[in-house]
Protein backbone atom coordinates (compact mmCIF):
# COMPACT_ATOMS: atom_id res chain seq x y z
CA UNK A 1 0.00 0.00 0.00
CA UNK A 2 1.10 3.54 -0.55
CA UNK A 3 1.05 6.62 1.56
CA UNK A 4 1.87 9.85 1.26
CA UNK A 5 3.64 11.88 4.45
CA UNK A 6 2.96 15.68 4.38
CA UNK A 7 5.29 17.83 6.74
CA UNK A 8 3.61 20.94 8.21
CA UNK A 9 5.26 23.46 10.00
CA UNK A 10 4.77 27.52 10.83
CA UNK A 11 7.12 29.10 8.01
CA UNK A 12 8.41 32.19 9.59
CA UNK A 13 10.07 30.63 12.18
CA UNK A 14 11.12 27.18 10.55
CA UNK A 15 14.60 26.11 11.71
CA UNK A 16 16.72 24.59 9.24
CA UNK A 17 18.24 21.27 9.85
CA UNK A 18 21.74 20.42 10.70
CA UNK A 19 24.20 18.50 9.05
CA UNK A 20 23.56 15.89 11.66
CA UNK A 21 20.25 15.91 11.17
CA UNK A 22 20.59 15.41 7.33
CA UNK A 23 22.80 12.46 8.28
CA UNK A 24 20.52 10.88 10.18
CA UNK A 25 17.22 11.33 8.00
CA UNK A 26 19.35 9.63 5.29
CA UNK A 27 20.14 6.31 7.13
CA UNK A 28 16.58 6.65 8.95
CA UNK A 29 15.40 6.51 5.01
CA UNK A 30 17.75 3.22 4.75
CA UNK A 31 16.79 1.32 7.43
CA UNK A 32 13.14 1.94 6.53
CA UNK A 33 14.00 0.57 2.61
CA UNK A 34 15.72 -2.18 4.34
CA UNK A 35 12.65 -3.10 6.39
CA UNK A 36 10.36 -2.48 3.49
CA UNK A 37 9.27 1.06 3.72
CA UNK A 38 10.04 2.07 0.54
CA UNK A 39 10.39 5.92 -0.12
CA UNK A 40 9.46 6.23 -4.21
CA UNK A 41 9.48 10.01 -4.42
CA UNK A 42 9.76 12.94 -1.92
CA UNK A 43 10.09 16.85 -2.58
CA UNK A 44 10.49 19.77 -0.45
CA UNK A 45 8.38 22.67 -1.19
CA UNK A 46 9.29 26.13 -2.16
CA UNK A 47 8.27 29.28 0.57
CA UNK A 48 4.61 29.89 0.39
CA UNK A 49 5.48 33.18 -1.29
CA UNK A 50 6.10 31.45 -4.61
CA UNK A 51 2.57 29.62 -4.11
CA UNK A 52 -1.17 30.54 -4.43
CA UNK A 53 -4.37 29.41 -3.75
CA UNK A 54 -7.53 29.09 -6.07
CA UNK A 55 -10.27 29.03 -4.02
CA UNK A 56 -14.33 28.15 -5.19
CA UNK A 57 -16.88 29.16 -2.52
CA UNK A 58 -20.25 30.98 -3.22
CA UNK A 59 -20.04 30.44 -7.24
CA UNK A 60 -16.96 32.09 -7.52
CA UNK A 61 -13.25 31.54 -8.17
CA UNK A 62 -10.80 33.75 -6.31
CA UNK A 63 -6.78 33.20 -6.46
CA UNK A 64 -4.58 34.32 -3.71
CA UNK A 65 -1.49 34.73 -3.92
CA UNK A 66 1.26 33.60 -1.34
CA UNK A 67 2.61 33.77 1.21
CA UNK A 68 0.09 32.27 3.32
CA UNK A 69 0.86 34.53 6.44
CA UNK A 70 -2.40 33.50 8.06
CA UNK A 71 -1.89 29.73 8.25
CA UNK A 72 -0.78 28.44 11.62
CA UNK A 73 1.30 25.81 9.91
CA UNK A 74 2.04 24.99 6.21
CA UNK A 75 3.33 22.17 4.04
CA UNK A 76 6.73 21.85 3.39
CA UNK A 77 7.44 19.12 1.36
CA UNK A 78 6.16 15.50 0.90
CA UNK A 79 7.50 12.39 0.31
CA UNK A 80 5.65 9.21 -1.26
CA UNK A 81 6.11 5.45 0.78
CA UNK A 82 5.30 1.87 -0.45
CA UNK A 83 5.00 0.01 2.97
CA UNK A 84 3.35 -3.53 3.99
CA UNK A 85 0.98 -1.95 6.27
CA UNK A 86 -0.14 0.95 8.17
CA UNK A 87 1.54 -0.35 11.36
CA UNK A 88 4.59 0.19 9.68
CA UNK A 89 4.05 3.37 8.14
CA UNK A 90 3.36 4.89 11.70
CA UNK A 91 6.23 2.75 13.16
CA UNK A 92 8.84 4.78 10.78
CA UNK A 93 7.20 8.60 10.93
CA UNK A 94 7.08 7.87 14.58
CA UNK A 95 10.97 7.44 13.81
CA UNK A 96 11.03 10.41 11.48
CA UNK A 97 9.60 13.01 13.96
CA UNK A 98 11.45 11.45 16.98
CA UNK A 99 14.84 12.44 14.59
CA UNK A 100 13.36 16.35 14.79
CA UNK A 101 13.15 15.72 18.61
CA UNK A 102 16.83 14.80 18.60
CA UNK A 103 18.57 16.62 15.77
CA UNK A 104 16.48 20.22 15.78
CA UNK A 105 15.96 22.04 19.53
CA UNK A 106 12.32 23.51 19.35
CA UNK A 107 11.02 21.99 16.15
CA UNK A 108 7.00 21.96 16.28
CA UNK A 109 5.32 19.94 13.68
CA UNK A 110 3.35 17.07 11.83
CA UNK A 111 3.20 14.74 9.44
CA UNK A 112 0.02 14.13 8.11
CA UNK A 113 -0.12 10.34 6.30
CA UNK A 114 -2.92 9.83 4.11
CA UNK A 115 -3.31 6.59 2.04
CA UNK A 116 -3.50 6.91 -1.71
CA UNK A 117 -5.78 5.23 -3.16
CA UNK A 118 -5.17 2.03 -5.63
CA UNK A 119 -7.38 0.77 -8.25
CA UNK A 120 -11.26 0.85 -7.34
CA UNK A 121 -10.58 1.88 -3.65
CA UNK A 122 -13.22 4.98 -2.74
CA UNK A 123 -11.50 8.00 -2.73
CA UNK A 124 -11.85 11.54 -0.33
CA UNK A 125 -12.50 13.03 -3.19
CA UNK A 126 -14.27 11.46 -6.12
CA UNK A 127 -13.26 14.24 -8.63
CA UNK A 128 -9.99 13.40 -8.71
CA UNK A 129 -10.36 9.79 -9.94
CA UNK A 130 -10.09 10.74 -13.70
CA UNK A 131 -7.27 12.96 -12.98
CA UNK A 132 -5.75 9.60 -11.74
CA UNK A 133 -7.38 8.03 -14.60
CA UNK A 134 -5.63 10.27 -17.19
CA UNK A 135 -2.38 9.88 -16.66
CA UNK B 1 9.10 24.67 -13.30
CA UNK B 2 7.22 22.02 -11.64
CA UNK B 3 4.81 22.96 -9.24
CA UNK B 4 2.24 20.58 -6.92
CA UNK B 5 -1.41 21.16 -6.88
CA UNK B 6 -3.82 19.99 -3.53
CA UNK B 7 -7.42 19.95 -3.55
CA UNK B 8 -9.21 20.60 -0.61
CA UNK B 9 -12.77 20.41 0.53
CA UNK B 10 -14.68 19.46 3.07
CA UNK B 11 -15.20 15.76 3.88
CA UNK B 12 -17.92 15.58 5.40
CA UNK B 13 -19.74 17.24 2.46
CA UNK B 14 -18.54 15.22 -0.45
CA UNK B 15 -20.70 13.74 -2.91
CA UNK B 16 -19.39 11.68 -5.58
CA UNK B 17 -19.38 13.89 -8.63
CA UNK B 18 -21.36 13.84 -12.25
CA UNK B 19 -19.88 11.75 -14.86
CA UNK B 20 -19.77 15.24 -17.00
CA UNK B 21 -17.44 16.47 -14.27
CA UNK B 22 -14.80 13.43 -14.98
CA UNK B 23 -14.86 14.19 -18.75
CA UNK B 24 -14.65 18.00 -18.87
CA UNK B 25 -11.65 17.03 -16.41
CA UNK B 26 -10.03 15.01 -18.64
CA UNK B 27 -10.42 16.83 -21.61
CA UNK B 28 -8.91 19.75 -19.67
CA UNK B 29 -6.06 17.84 -18.63
CA UNK B 30 -5.09 17.14 -22.33
CA UNK B 31 -5.68 20.56 -23.32
CA UNK B 32 -3.42 21.89 -21.01
CA UNK B 33 -1.17 19.63 -21.87
CA UNK B 34 -0.85 20.65 -25.74
CA UNK B 35 -0.51 23.85 -24.16
CA UNK B 36 2.75 22.77 -21.97
CA UNK B 37 1.31 22.17 -18.36
CA UNK B 38 1.83 18.61 -18.20
CA UNK B 39 0.35 16.16 -15.38
CA UNK B 40 3.48 14.16 -13.94
CA UNK B 41 1.82 12.90 -11.40
CA UNK B 42 -1.47 12.62 -9.55
CA UNK B 43 -2.86 10.89 -6.54
CA UNK B 44 -6.10 10.37 -5.22
CA UNK B 45 -6.16 9.79 -1.54
CA UNK B 46 -8.44 8.03 0.71
CA UNK B 47 -10.64 9.17 3.10
CA UNK B 48 -8.85 10.81 6.49
CA UNK B 49 -10.45 7.93 8.41
CA UNK B 50 -7.40 5.85 6.80
CA UNK B 51 -4.45 8.89 8.02
CA UNK B 52 -3.01 9.80 10.77
CA UNK B 53 -0.90 12.51 12.05
CA UNK B 54 2.07 12.38 14.04
CA UNK B 55 2.60 15.79 15.72
CA UNK B 56 5.61 17.02 17.41
CA UNK B 57 5.42 19.45 20.27
CA UNK B 58 6.92 20.62 23.34
CA UNK B 59 9.06 17.73 23.05
CA UNK B 60 6.56 15.59 23.01
CA UNK B 61 5.21 13.04 20.54
CA UNK B 62 1.31 12.25 19.57
CA UNK B 63 0.00 10.24 16.82
CA UNK B 64 -4.10 10.81 15.83
CA UNK B 65 -5.47 8.57 14.53
CA UNK B 66 -7.78 9.78 11.40
CA UNK B 67 -10.57 10.69 11.25
CA UNK B 68 -9.73 14.55 11.11
CA UNK B 69 -13.25 15.18 12.21
CA UNK B 70 -11.83 18.92 13.29
CA UNK B 71 -10.52 19.94 10.04
CA UNK B 72 -12.80 22.22 8.02
CA UNK B 73 -10.97 20.72 4.65
CA UNK B 74 -9.17 18.52 4.06
CA UNK B 75 -6.74 17.04 0.86
CA UNK B 76 -8.71 14.77 -1.41
CA UNK B 77 -5.74 14.68 -3.67
CA UNK B 78 -2.71 15.91 -5.60
CA UNK B 79 -1.34 16.34 -8.93
CA UNK B 80 1.95 17.44 -9.83
CA UNK B 81 2.90 19.67 -12.69
CA UNK B 82 5.45 20.71 -15.29
CA UNK B 83 4.51 24.20 -16.47
CA UNK B 84 5.93 26.95 -17.93
CA UNK B 85 5.20 29.78 -15.44
CA UNK B 86 3.66 30.08 -12.21
CA UNK B 87 0.87 32.48 -14.18
CA UNK B 88 0.72 29.71 -17.03
CA UNK B 89 -0.05 26.96 -13.83
CA UNK B 90 -2.65 29.39 -12.07
CA UNK B 91 -4.26 29.65 -15.41
CA UNK B 92 -5.21 25.99 -15.96
CA UNK B 93 -5.68 25.82 -12.04
CA UNK B 94 -8.13 28.62 -12.21
CA UNK B 95 -9.93 26.55 -15.07
CA UNK B 96 -9.82 23.14 -13.39
CA UNK B 97 -11.82 25.12 -10.64
CA UNK B 98 -14.23 26.53 -12.80
CA UNK B 99 -15.08 23.03 -13.98
CA UNK B 100 -16.37 22.02 -10.62
CA UNK B 101 -18.33 25.39 -10.66
CA UNK B 102 -20.03 24.42 -13.92
CA UNK B 103 -20.66 20.71 -13.41
CA UNK B 104 -21.15 20.91 -9.44
CA UNK B 105 -22.89 23.54 -8.24
CA UNK B 106 -22.21 24.06 -4.51
CA UNK B 107 -19.24 22.59 -4.39
CA UNK B 108 -16.52 24.35 -2.43
CA UNK B 109 -13.27 24.18 -2.40
CA UNK B 110 -9.45 25.24 -3.18
CA UNK B 111 -6.46 24.36 -4.58
CA UNK B 112 -3.14 25.17 -3.06
CA UNK B 113 -0.48 25.66 -5.47
CA UNK B 114 2.54 25.22 -4.49
CA UNK B 115 6.19 25.36 -6.51
CA UNK B 116 8.56 22.82 -6.22
CA UNK B 117 12.24 23.63 -6.15
CA UNK B 118 15.12 23.16 -8.87
CA UNK B 119 18.40 22.70 -8.19
CA UNK B 120 20.03 25.04 -5.86
CA UNK B 121 16.46 26.85 -4.68
CA UNK B 122 15.89 26.46 -1.21
CA UNK B 123 12.59 24.81 0.22
CA UNK B 124 10.24 26.13 2.60
CA UNK B 125 11.69 27.98 5.82
CA UNK B 126 14.92 26.86 4.76
CA UNK B 127 16.44 29.95 3.16
CA UNK B 128 20.40 30.46 3.18
CA UNK B 129 20.33 33.35 5.83
CA UNK B 130 18.90 30.87 7.89
CA UNK B 131 20.93 27.68 7.33
CA UNK B 132 23.89 29.65 7.68
CA UNK B 133 23.10 30.96 10.84
CA UNK B 134 22.18 27.18 12.28
CA UNK B 135 25.78 25.79 11.38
Amino acid sequence: MRFISMVKFPEANAVPPSKAFLEAMGQLTQDAAKAGCVMVGAEGLLATSAGARIRLANGRVTVIDGPFAEAKEVVGGYAIFEVNSKAEMIEWTRRFMDLHRTHIQGWEGEAEIRQIAGPGEKLCDQALESQVAAI
Amino acid sequence: MRFMSMVKSNEAKASPPPKALFDAINELVEEASKDGCVMVQAGGLMPTSSGMRVRLAGGKLIITDGPFTEAKEVIGGYAIFDAKSKAHMLKWTERFMNLHKVHMPGWEGECEVRQIPEMGQEPCGQNSESRAAAE
